[in-house]
């Protein structure tokens, strides 16, 4: 299996702040990965040490089995850090094409790609009159253009309208699934990662507080929802693994291979249950709980 | 892979019109409207033409060429140099280019074009002082002559290429300014400055002989002292030897401070650009 992205004990440190604290994750090449953190948790340095931008003060990053900033490798990857920007005086089409120049890529479709990302109209307008959201939506056709291998994306839909995020979203998954390209994205909208993301990591104070496909982390959080009288009879038999959901539930934080026994013992205790069924977490629940756990809030 | 990152900084350079006419294009302009009006005025105000029958091309050619790095000019070049060399700093674009090209490309091939943009600003300054010149011997009615003193093609292309160096020690200053301050205006007064110190020191230690390494250590007393080997008759007096020791420090300026630039790039975290 290809490595896209490897980062092995990184540690970067600006000052007396840990931006990266041992730091140890490997992306697989294919599909989409999802970068999760609260700001200050250590995902644009990630991505800042991946792209050779920022030196690691310890450890190590390789992409595609190069170290980070190896050139070679660099050129298998497009990138979006942050809010884009371009020098003023250049319009979008002649900054995609001093790209183009910069990374030899000299038969890049930049047109089809200024077509893409909806800046047809404007590819002869100088950047600097353009809104955020314009900003990056060339941001993206500057990260894709070349065909990559690997993309990075920190933030790619902020400051866009929700027409906008439907369409790059869809625009992430189709290079993905279609094109084979690895995208490796960094968003604070939950549901963005949720529906894009095969897998996501959840960083936490410079370090991975929980990593997995989707799925798997949301199920690993289920819990067992019984709605059932009396609830106090229920709380009480659960202890601290049970929590009030409303007036006529409770969810029972336990193994699904104890469903059986609890139910037993509620029934046997004289508890009338009305529904038992399992229900998965959403990401935004693992999220919040997993930094939670990690003392990030 | 500098190829490309030439072509692309040449690319962005042909589109900043504003960085090329400030930068590249306005001291020598200055300097041809200055001496046409300079012409005009002694005609029509003073109604007195200036000393002299002819006027001497070549002369004022390597006359041109002798403030092509003075502190008038290097005020305007550095304008130039800065926008090339810190408007990644400025605009927060490296994050942009630096996965795209090797750092010592990225910041050599911005250098190179710096140094093509001097030279095309040399050559303009050649072309206004010619026009100039020829303006204003219709002007005062003077007759034209090639050279008075037999001065020719080489040591134009000599002065020309003293003056070029010059400057690109310069530019060398600037990149290594650019990385350290990260600013387009530190790259415009540190360069300014250091040009302006150059000039009195140049002045001052030159006028004690004889000299000593301290003299060479200055670029532009080397740079003076070159031209006036290159251009001026039976080589101003100079022996070779002296030359070549000038040539040698206003080569290793720029090579020490292109590497220092280099070498400082290289090792840079760009956080904020």
């Amino acid at each position: 299996m290809t490595i896209a992205l490897e980062a092995t004990a990184l540690t970067k440190t600006y000052g007396s702040v840990r931006a990266l604290d041992d730091f140890s994750l490997s992306i697989p090449a294919g599909g989409v990965f999802g970068v999760l953190g609260p700001n200050g948790a250590g995902k644009s340095t990630l991505f800042r040490i991946a792209l050779g931008l920022v030196r690691p003060t310890s450890g190590s990053a390789r992409l595609f089995g190069a170290p980070a900033g190896d050139i070679t490798a660099l050129r298998k990857v497009g990138a979006m850090i942050e809010t884009p920007r371009y020098p003023p005086y250049l319009s979008a089409r002649d900054a995609l094409s001093m790209l183009a120049l910069e990374s030899g890529a000299k038969n890049a479709d930049i047109g089809g790609w200024l077509e893409r990302v909806g800046l047809s109209d404007a590819a002869d307008r100088p950047t600097n009159g353009f809104s955020v959201g314009m900003k990056q939506r060339l941001g993206l056709a500057a990260a894709f253009f070349t065909k990559p291998e690997l993309v990075i994306l920190d933030e790619p839909t902020s400051g866009m309208d929700p027409a906008g995020i439907q369409e790059i979203r869809a625009l992430i998954v189709d290079l993905a699934k279609r094109e084979g390209v690895t995208v490796i994205l960094a968003s604070h909208q939950l549901d963005e990662v949720k529906r894009v993301c095969d897998r996501v990591a959840i960083l936490s104070k410079g370090k991975i507080a929980a990593e997995g496909a989707v799925d798997a982390l949301t199920a690993s959080q289920a819990r067992l929802r019984l709605v059932a009288t009396p609830v106090a009879q229920v709380l009480a038999l659960l202890g601290d693994k049970g929590k009030a959901d409303g007036d006529d539930a409770v969810l029972a934080d336990i193994p699904r291979g104890e469903t059986p026994a609890l139910i037993k013992a509620l029934v046997e205790a004289g508890v009338e249950i009305t529904e038992a069924r399992w229900r998965d977490a959403d990401l935004e629940g693992v999220y919040l709980k997993t930094l939670d756990q990690t003392g990030a809030i | 892979m500098l190829v490309d990152a030439i072509s692309a900084e040449r690319f962005r350079l042909l589109r900043d019109r504003s960085t090329l006419f400030w930068g590249f294009a306005f001291a020598p302009l200055v300097g041809f409207f200055l001496s046409v009006g300079g012409d005009l005025f002694l005609r029509n105000v003073i109604k007195r033409p200036m000393p002299g029958a002819t006027v001497d091309l070549a002369g004022q050619v390597l006359k041109a060429l002798s403030g092509g790095a003075s502190t008038f000019s290097a005020l305007f070049l550095m304008i130039g140099a800065a926008a090339i060399l810190a408007g990644d700093y400025r605009w927060e674009t490296w994050r942009l280019l630096t996965p795209r090209n090797t750092r010592p490309n990225l910041l050599g091939a911005k250098l190179i074009v710096v140094g093509e943009a001097i030279l095309w600003n040399l050559v303009l300054t050649v072309i206004l002082s010619l026009a100039a010149a020829v303006i204003g011997a219709g002007i005062s009615g003077k007759t034209i002559i090639g050279s008075a003193n037999g001065v020719g093609l080489g040591q134009i292309a000599g002065a020309f290429v003293v003056t070029w160096l010059e400057a690109m020690t310069l530019a060398s200053l600037a990149a290594c300014v650019a990385v350290v301050s990260r600013s387009t205006m530190g790259v415009v007064v540190v360069c300014l400055g250091a040009r302006f110190v150059q000039s009195i020191l140049s002045s001052v230690l030159g006028a004690m002989a004889p000299e000593t390494w301290k003299t060479f250590a200055i670029p532009a007393y080397c740079a003076d002292l070159l031209r006036a080997f290159v251009s001026a008759p039976f080589h101003g007096g100079l022996q070779s030897g002296t030359a070549g020791v000038a040539l040698l420090v206003l080569l290793a300026w720029a090579a020490a401070l292109t590497a220092g630039a280099i070498v400082l790039f290289q090792r840079q975290d760009l956080t904020r650009e």
